[in-house]
């Protein structure tokens, strides 16, 4: 910090109240709605310091099996997420090594596709396999689906990872004789485990938050928390507690993760944007 | 660690790329291509099967059904599961000359897509030189704005359905007491285009600013120090020097929002579902509506691949653009 900007301190500080105020306003608002009794949000303005409840909580897992649901999105988020790194770092070792321009091409048609796009052949799959009576296919059929998201996005991110290593590790690893698959485990994957933490954090996070695949592929014993919470908004008449207390339970994982990987959020946000 | 370490990692990515690149462009320049591809593949021999999986996942689930929706498209299904007959371009002939939809669809994607992206563009570029400048409690307040970009969508609906709510909101009561009248908000099709930008901006401006600030922080001292030493001001410096140096960058952040606004959907359809009157019915809305409402799984796949072809388009078209700026 030089002179200059420590002059500005105020200024800057300042700019990060109005912004932090502006950004995380609303979600305070909504964390806080979720402990609060209706009879105290349904009211203009808004009223700072109302009594705090576990009320809407209570009712949340009191009438509907949220528990489940809770396991149904880490049985979908994290089996795609844990997929995608099996399938996606050892192609994107090979992808680095070979420089292979086509396979860029379908990471990137990936990523421009409308999600309905893949959805549309994928419920008439689902359909005619009996994923909407079946738990096992219908599980199957939703990791499957996320993958769309995560295996793209675990190349994208481990790439720049593989492709950073000193070359000349590898060729002293092929003069010494090692195989392929021993370049690969033994010398460059101890090397890029930050890549990989990268690539879990923005993996697991992506997948947890999709909405459209759940809401078309699912049926009632499979479905995931984002869904629910919007099935939420047509039950009852504007339950506002129960719904911020659902919103927020869908942020949890964005919560956590910040507070303890914002390193490996940050890095992953900002990949293959700052190259 | 930072984005600013993130960026140096990529920078030095760069130049341990750059010697091998040099190899392959002098291979390419000896006897014939041919002889260096098959030495690539000799050296790396065996890896194909660290490769075939994720071949045959991309194949499956990206190849695949994008054929499978073309298909669809020049097909009439039928509801009861069975291809049915032959259209040729029958639906894509509909879509363009007899459906109103389709176009006041497009026109409204359109306008959020652009307003979005020039505020989200101002806003985070103005945010983005904030979280440049090196001071205590950078990297913690930086990783605390990222939240409304990583929250879940649906919570993001759902948080602003109260505050954009008619009767309790706290969106009313902040225009009412600043004198601007009291909107309907989502409930008015002329105010709700903007409530979504509104939010959206919200959404996705710390997404920006993060990848602006760690694009300022890479950029060389001393054009802009030599700048100031010629006597410009801060905003001339800024404008005149710093701006052009950024370009690339803001090249690609604009990308990557763009390919994501095209196909706005989401909150929309947490919040309005397209309503009211079709006003906030987006390209990706009205796909989604006519093959899961409507069941009409052909015509939807038609309007998905109208949309895919516009993503392209303006994808290939930011694509052209900043290759062209390089070559100057």
């Amino acid at each position: 910090m030089n002179s200059r900007t420590f002059r500005r301190l105020p200024i800057v500080y300042l700019g990060y109240l109005a912004a932090g105020i502006l950004l995380l306003g609303p979600v305070a608002f909504m964390v806080l709605s979720g402990f609060h009794h209706n009879i105290d949000i349904t009211v203009s303005p808004p009223k700072l310091g109302a009594p705090l409840t576990l009320a809407n909580y209570r009712t949340l897992f009191g009438t509907l099996p949220f528990g489940r649901y809770i396991i149904n999105s880490f049985i979908v988020a994290g089996g795609s997420t844990l997929i995608a790194l099996f399938v996606g770092i050892p192609a994107a070792f090979v992808l680095a090594h070979l420089r292979l321009r086509a396979a860029a091409f379908f990471i990137l048609l990936a990523r421009m596709a409308p999600g309905v796009l893949f959805v549309i052949p994928l419920y008439l799959m689902s359909v005619s396999a009996g994923a909407p009576g079946n738990d096992v296919i219908n599980y199957l059929f939703l990791i499957f689906a996320h993958l769309i998201i995560t295996l793209p996005l675990t190349i994208w991110l481990v790439l720049p990872y593989f492709e950073a290593l000193p070359s000349e590790l590898d060729e002293a690893a092929l003069i010494d004789g090692a195989s392929f698959t021993q370049r690969f485990s033994r010398v460059a994957l101890p090397l890029i485990k930050p890549g990989i933490s990268v690539a879990l954090v923005i993996g697991f996070i992506f997948s947890w938050n999709y909405f459209l695949f759940v809401l078309t592929l699912s049926n009632k014993n499979t479905v995931t928390l984002p869904v629910i919470a919007f099935n939420f908004i047509g039950q009852g008449t504007a339950d506002w507690g129960g719904l911020m207390a659902a919103a927020t339970m869908i942020s949890v994982p964005a919560f956590v993760l910040t507070a303890v990987a914002q390193k490996f959020l940050v890095r992953g946000i900002t990949a293959g944007a700052v190259k | 660690m930072s984005a600013q370490a993130a960026v140096h990692d990529m920078s030095s990515a760069q130049t341990v790329l750059a010697p091998r690149a040099g190899t392959a462009e002098r291979g390419r320049a000896g006897p014939g291509k041919g002889r260096w591809d098959r030495n690539k593949w000799r050296r790396n021999k065996g890896a194909l099967p660290l490769l075939a999986p994720a071949i045959v996942l991309t194949a499956a689930l990206i190849i695949f059904p994008i054929a499978y929706a073309i298909v669809l498209s020049v097909t009439n299904w039928q509801p009861s599961g069975t291809l049915g007959s032959f259209a040729g371009l029958s639906h894509y002939a509909h879509m363009l000359a007899h459906d109103p939809l389709f176009w006041d669809s497009l026109r409204i994607t359109l306008i959020l897509y652009i307003c979005c992206l020039v505020a989200q563009t101002l806003l985070g570029l103005a945010l983005g030189y904030l979280l440049s400048l090196d001071v205590p409690g950078r990297s913690i307040f930086q990783a605390l704005i990222l939240v409304p970009s990583i929250i879940a969508s649906v919570a993001v609906g759902l948080m602003w359905l109260l505050i954009y709510d008619p009767t309790i909101g706290v969106a009313d009561w902040i225009t009412g007491g600043l004198g601007l009248g009291r909107p309907a908000w989502l409930g008015d099709p002329h105010t709700v285009v903007w409530a979504f930008v509104l939010l959206d901006t919200w959404e996705w401006t710390p997404f920006m600013a993060l990848i602006f600030a760690a694009g300022i922080r890479s950029l060389p001292r001393e054009p802009l120090e030599a700048a100031r030493t010629d006597g410009a001001g801060p905003w001339q410096t800024a404008w005149r020097v710093g701006l052009p140096l950024l370009r690339p960058i803001i090249v690609i952040a604009v990308l990557l929002r763009s390919v994501d606004l095209i196909r706005f959907f989401d909150t929309i359809y947490v919040m309005t579902q397209g309503g009211p009157v079709n006003s906030s019915t987006t390209l990706n809305i009205y796909g989604y509506r006519i093959g899961f409402t409507d069941l009409n799984m052909s015509y939807a796949a038609t309007l998905q691949i109208a949309l895919l072809i516009l993503v392209i388009v303006i994808a290939g078209g930011i694509t052209w653009l900043r290759r062209r700026s390089q070559v100057e």
